[in-house]
């Protein structure tokens, strides 16, 4: 039976949401500005609108999970971010949750 | 450039002044990087086309600040939904039976022009309606703006979910109807009964329309009129009624009071039934000075004028009977409201002797909650 598009589209973006956080987290463990940082994420295979990318930086930032500095490069202004001591240990705790989930999910699947 | 700047300026206008700057020029970073991304595809500049295309991807101005905002999503949200959406169903259908009893009246003394009643009636529904579900939407947003769950949200026990089934009006009737005088009448066995707050809700917003009315705040258009074969007659309350104004305005918020304080503790059987004694007792107070004053309502019709008036001549059931056969000239239509009002008065008086047996039935009860 195939399936619904209109369905398929909607469960696979909830099912992407949680994941999307700890791949940010990952990918800051070195300093990115938020277009490189998009262009990372896409090349691993996890395509995120900078619309919905940006304010979820400024929501971590702010949650202290990352810092951030503006610095110029190539004649503009761009914002830097990169993984706080905090989002460190964020990352090591939510990446030893997501190997849980993946194991207990490979043995159901 | 003037095209980004406009759909920044958009964008600006919609977020808070303190992180406006350094929102903006993030937001400017990002379209650039896009534009010369495209660029680099291209070969070549990009068109005014083009750029609105790639403006068009990141969003809506609208909705691309809303994805800088902090606290909720929605005004109400997905919480506390449910029970906003009762509260509102709720709310109109007590006030559509209102409307639909002030329409019955209006009916019963004027078929002259039922058209336009009806209509009154809708449109002072529909005015009133918006009012309750803005009022409504309001109360649940600002709960939902200070994450404020009230405890009757948080802690609730399965036995005290019998009124959530009075969202079906077939039921309220039940329930209105089972109150205590009419179950001593009939069937005076103990019952248990599920969540007496059913009641309680119903006496209280039913209370509470009937305050608002009375103090102004909200109108039933066409209460005060009658239709008479086209000339309007007006009616207006006879000097009862401002006397009595403030005693009973403070009865009805009384009333409330106890009706809320019995929500909050739906088993203080004894506690509430020591307050509706007092209240029924206030009650059949006023029910009785209203029936001595006598008069209670003028028509005016056209300079003309006839009262609604009545004692105790009038509690005659041969009167009652011929009810309907009297002339429907202004004097005609007077003394059958006269008649009507006479026996509301009295029956009221009735109803409110049976709910002082009741309750005091239940203050000497071995264990109040069988009875209640």
């Amino acid at each position: 039976m195939s399936v619904d598009s209109e369905l398929f589209e909607s469960m696979r973006l909830e099912l992407r949401r949680g994941s999307l956080v700890l791949a940010v987290l990952a990918r800051l463990r070195e300093e990115r500005y938020g277009y490189t940082l998009r262009q990372a994420l896409a090349s691993d295979g996890l395509e995120m609108e900078e619309s919905t990318l940006y304010p979820l930086l400024r929501r971590l930032e702010n949650q202290g999970l990352l810092t951030s500095e503006w610095r110029e490069e190539e004649r503009r202004k761009k914002r830097f971010y990169r993984l706080s001591p905090m989002g460190e240990a964020m990352l090591s705790a939510l990446a030893g949750e997501w190997r849980g989930i993946n194991a207990s999910l490979d043995k159901i699947l | 450039m003037d095209l980004i700047d406009r759909y920044l300026n958009a964008v600006a206008a919609q977020l808070p002044q303190d992180e406006r700057a350094d929102i903006i020029a993030e937001l400017r970073d990002l379209i650039l990087s896009r534009f010369e991304a495209k660029e680099e595809e291209l070969g070549r500049a990009l068109t005014e086309d083009e750029q609105e295309a790639i403006l068009h991807e990141i969003g809506h101005p609208l909705v691309v600040a809303a994805r800088y905002r902090k606290g909720p999503d929605s005004l109400v949200g997905p919480e506390l939904f449910p029970y906003w959406l009762f509260a509102v169903k709720a709310g109109l259908l007590l006030m559509l039976a209102v409307q639909a009893i002030v329409l019955l009246i209006h009916l019963i003394s004027g078929p002259a022009d039922a058209g336009q009643a009806i209509a009154q009636a809708f449109h002072g529904f529909i005015g009133t309606g918006l009012w309750l579900v803005g009022a409504a939407t309001v109360a649940a947003a600002a709960f939902e703006h200070y994450g404020v769950r009230p405890k009757w949200l948080t802690s609730w026990r399965v036995k005290d979910l019998g009124a959530f089934e009075l969202a079906d009006p077939a039921a309220w009737g039940a329930t209105v109807g089972a109150s205590p005088r009419v179950k001593l009448w009939t069937a005076p066995k103990v019952k248990v009964k599920g969540w007496p707050g059913g009641d309680y809700l119903f006496s209280f917003l039913a209370t509470g329309l009937f305050v608002l009315w009375w103090v102004g705040i909200i109108h039933f258009p066409g209460l005060m009129h009658i239709d008479f074969r086209g000339a309007e007659a007006t009616v207006t309350g006879a000097p009862i009624w401002t006397t009595l104004y403030g005693a009973i305005l403070f009865y009805a918020v009384a009333q409330m009071a106890v009706d809320l304080a019995s929500l909050a503790r739906p088993y203080a059987v004894r506690m509430r039934a020591a307050a509706e004694v007092v209240i029924a007792g206030a009650g059949l107070w006023l029910t009785w000075t209203i029936f001595e004053a006598g008069h209670w309502f003028t028509l005016t019709r056209d300079g003309e004028t006839a009262r609604i008036a009545g004692d105790w001549v009038l509690l005659d059931f041969d009167l009652l009977r011929s009810l309907g056969e009297g002339t429907r000239d202004l004097v005609g239509v007077a003394s059958s409201l006269s008649l009507i009002m006479t026996w509301v008065l009295a029956l009221s008086a009735i109803g409110l002797v049976f709910k002082i047996v009741a309750n005091l039935w239940r203050l000497v009860q071995r264990d109040p909650r069988a009875v209640a």
